[in-house]
């Protein structure tokens, strides 16, 4: 009984290390077929729930591009990355795959299973830097991919609460404050937050302190090394998260991040500081729930002298190096990279198109986009810090936890966000 | 010369009684011998193999030695990540040990001596043994949740307040909810064991011992406790085992980052963010030593026990 457990735990030990195996490089096929007119084009992606939008949407280009066929394939986001990584390993894999954005998408092209589209594809030069950075590579500075959406951050009000207590839309930081302690003095929780869930904590210090160190200012002085986390602007901008404390969800940090949606979905709190991507779920969870959005004003201080949306790319299309049709891949690439494609986006998927030029038919998205093109900003650590061991958001994440807890404060956790970083970032590279 | 019909008798005959030729009976071992080799060995050695190169993504390196080994002790996050997930492994061990042999143990003596409904209270007792831990611990997360969570509720309902808190939002609780809700639901299993162990035990030396007017303590602690250090032995090692592997419950409860802050962390989930949600090219590598590290861990330190046990066995009979 007991060594047959030993050899389970054995098994189940290993069990990972055999799928890490499956990884193993093997040896490319070459599986010539010359293209003759007809040609199907694989794609791959991790949204299954998306698979009939995708559908409709490849009906169009198939009706403009007659001799190509895309065949669309979703498989579980949980499980897409090791498929993924099989499939480019292999000779059957997709020939335009969805791929991951930022750090999560440098080990497929560090082994080369990517194909650079650089003067390949057209229409990519209007994309906003940060988006488009989540489909470059880190080592040589290429593109390899066109950025399918964007999700922007921002603050999430209540409208009816916010009608019901007579307050408006905050352009102040005064203001600001004073509708937060409004909120309190009648009894509602101003904003919800599950700082149990460490990831949405990193949202969350950018949501309210992206103008404070400054945005995209500062992301230039970090990367080039001409200031580092331990800048007093950004210092600044995590007391910022110390100083909201009070108006958060209380036991913040024994909240966790679906909890905190229903508290702002069932109106139990007024304000859900999130990214465009909550949307789809408030709508869901209460449809007749009003709700708005707008950006933290800027305070006192603050590098930035207007308020910004901090966003970053979530998803691209890349081409199989391997595939066999590339003249087509790129034909697709290049679709996509469309006004047209990114319209089908935001009607058909609900999503913001990293492509400008594109109306959003639902009015909160509109808000949130037209805000965005206002005052854009990078989510600086998932788009320049998810590049190694320990990862940026991470850490912070865990850091802003430690704050919450008393554990530590802002000096503290800009310091051990430094540290953290310090293991594979260097300046200027 | 004459031959011996001795000689020419097959010299291999085991007691069994069949004669089979060498070549026969590794035919007969083969299926076993390559399942085993394909799905245990080859993984194994391949892990351990991966251990000892750097990778770029999924194309294997040069040879680095021991430099991932290394890394797991001299770099952050891991010089940090690994003691304090380590530290609470071993806090889930012996709580799962200190609640299986006070509580199990008793239940299952309990159980031993009732009748009726034995059968059902047994089959109660093992129910949450059955449920995927992953839903366990997410139904607790549910029920301690400070927003809706009907724990606190209770508490605050029967005048109790003071004793409501974010359970899983508070390092000191976080890790005792962890260790409580894996002992919770291992319970049924020392039950089950103990109960057969139990009933495995020759009612006559009791009865004998309670005519020489030896009390219901001294019975337990003379005759029942050393007769069951057998199975106190098998529930000790499977604990330890399943302490170490830890996973579906404190990633239910706690996420792959063993939140809040760290405080439910364990080094399975260290190996699953190493090798899942890693920003590292070397992933590969690295994850691989956490995984070697800790198979030879389990490995000894199982080893370990079973033979300190079966020594402990001698010495008793």
């Amino acid at each position: 009984m007991m060594r047959r457990r030993i050899l389970t735990a054995a098994a189940l030990l290993t069990g990972s290390a055999l799928l890490l195996s499956a990884c193993a490089p093997s040896a490319s096929s070459g599986d010539e077929q010359a293209s003759g007119d007809a040609v199907t084009l694989k794609v791959w992606s991790w949204r299954t729930e998306d698979v009939e939008a995708y559908n409709k949407i490849f009906d169009v280009f198939e009706e403009e591009h007659p001799n190509i066929t895309v065949e669309f394939e979703a498989f579980q986001n949980t499980e897409y990355n090791q498929i993924l990584t099989t499939g480019l390993a292999g000779s059957d894999g997709p020939d335009v795959p969805m791929v991951r954005a930022y750090g999560q998408l440098q080990p497929n092209i560090e082994a080369g299973q990517l194909e650079p589209i650089d003067g390949k594809v057209e229409g990519l030069d209007g994309i906003a830097p940060s988006v488009i950075a989540g489909a470059k590579g880190k080592a040589d500075g290429k593109t390899y991919a066109v950025p399918l959406a964007t999700q922007t951050l921002q603050m999430f009000y209540n409208k009816q609460i916010f009608e019901d207590q007579g307050l408006e839309v905050p352009t102040t930081w005064d203001e600001f404050i004073d509708v937060q302690e409004k909120l309190l003095a009648a009894g509602i929780t101003p904003m919800a937050l599950g700082a149990k869930d460490d990831w949405i904590l990193p949202i969350f210090a950018d949501i309210v302190g992206s103008a404070r160190y400054g945005g995209s200012e500062f992301e230039e002085q970090v990367l080039s090394g001409e200031t580092d986390f331990n800048d007093p602007d950004y210092v600044a901008s995590l007391g910022i998260i110390t100083e909201m404390e009070k108006y958060l969800t209380s036991d913040v940090v024994g909240v966790s991040y679906t909890d905190s949606q229903i508290q702002f979905s069932s109106g139990q709190a007024a304000q859900f500081p999130g990214g465009s991507f909550e949307i789809a779920t408030f709508r869901n969870q209460a449809p007749d729930l009003e709700f708005g959005s707008y950006q933290v004003p800027v305070p006192d201080d603050a590098v930035l002298d207007a308020p910004v949306s901090p966003a970053y790319a979530d998803g691209n299309f890349a081409i199989n190096s391997k595939s066999t049709h590339q003249d087509e891949a790129v034909e697709l690439l290049n679709w996509l990279a469309t006004p047209e494609f990114g319209q089908l986006v935001a009607d058909e998927l609900n999503q913001f198109s990293a492509i400008p030029g594109v109306e959003y038919e639902d009015a909160a998205m509109q808000e949130a986009w037209s805000n965005y093109e206002d005052g854009q900003a990078p989510y600086l650590l998932l788009v320049d810090f998810r590049y190694g061991e320990p990862l940026g958001t991470a850490v912070l994440g865990q850091q802003v936890q430690k704050m919450f807890l008393g554990e530590t404060d802002a000096a503290g956790a800009a310091a051990a966000l430094q540290t953290g970083i310090s293991q594979w970032f260097v300046p200027g590279e | 010369m004459s031959a011996t019909p001795a000689l020419t008798a097959p010299r291999r005959r085991g007691n069994t009684g069949i004669a089979l030729s060498r070549r026969a009976g590794m035919v007969f071992v083969l299926p076993a011998l390559i399942l085993f080799a394909v799905f245990i060995a080859y993984p194994l050695f391949t892990a351990l193999s991966y251990s000892f190169f750097g990778w770029t993504g999924i194309l294997r390196g040069d040879f680095v030695g021991i430099e991932n080994y290394v890394t797991l002790f001299t770099k952050l996050p891991y010089s940090e990540d690994i003691p304090n997930a380590f530290v609470h492994n071993i806090l889930l061990f012996f709580g799962a040990m200190v609640f299986q042999n006070t509580v199990g143990l008793g239940l299952a003596s309990l159980l031993h001596r009732l009748s009726r409904f034995k059968r059902f209270f047994q089959t109660m007792y093992t129910l949450p043994y059955l449920v995927s831990p992953l839903v366990i611990g997410y139904l607790w997360s549910l029920m301690l949740s400070p927003l809706f969570g009907p724990v606190n509720a209770v508490l605050r309902g029967i005048g109790l307040g003071e004793l409501a808190q974010p359970w899983l939002g508070n390092p000191q609780t976080a890790i005792w909810v962890v260790v409580l809700v894996t002992a919770w639901q291992w319970i049924g299993f020392p039950v089950l064991l103990y109960g057969a162990a139990l009933g495995g035990i020759p009612e006559e030396i009791d009865e004998a011992a309670s005519l020489d007017g030896a009390s219901a303590w001294q019975r337990f602690r003379s005759i029942t406790l050393p007769m069951l250090v057998p199975a106190i032995g098998t529930v000790s090692v499977l604990t330890f085992i399943g302490a170490m592997e830890a996973f579906p419950i404190p990633y239910a409860l706690g996420g792959s980052q063993g939140n809040p802050a760290g405080a439910t962390d364990v080094l399975s989930l260290l190996f699953y963010r190493t090798a899942f949600e890693s920003g590292s090219s070397n992933a590969i590598g690295t994850s691989s030593a956490i995984a070697t590290l800790l198979f030879i861990f389990i490995f000894g330190i199982s080893m370990l026990i079973t033979m300190l046990l079966r020594r402990a066995e001698r010495k008793l009979f």
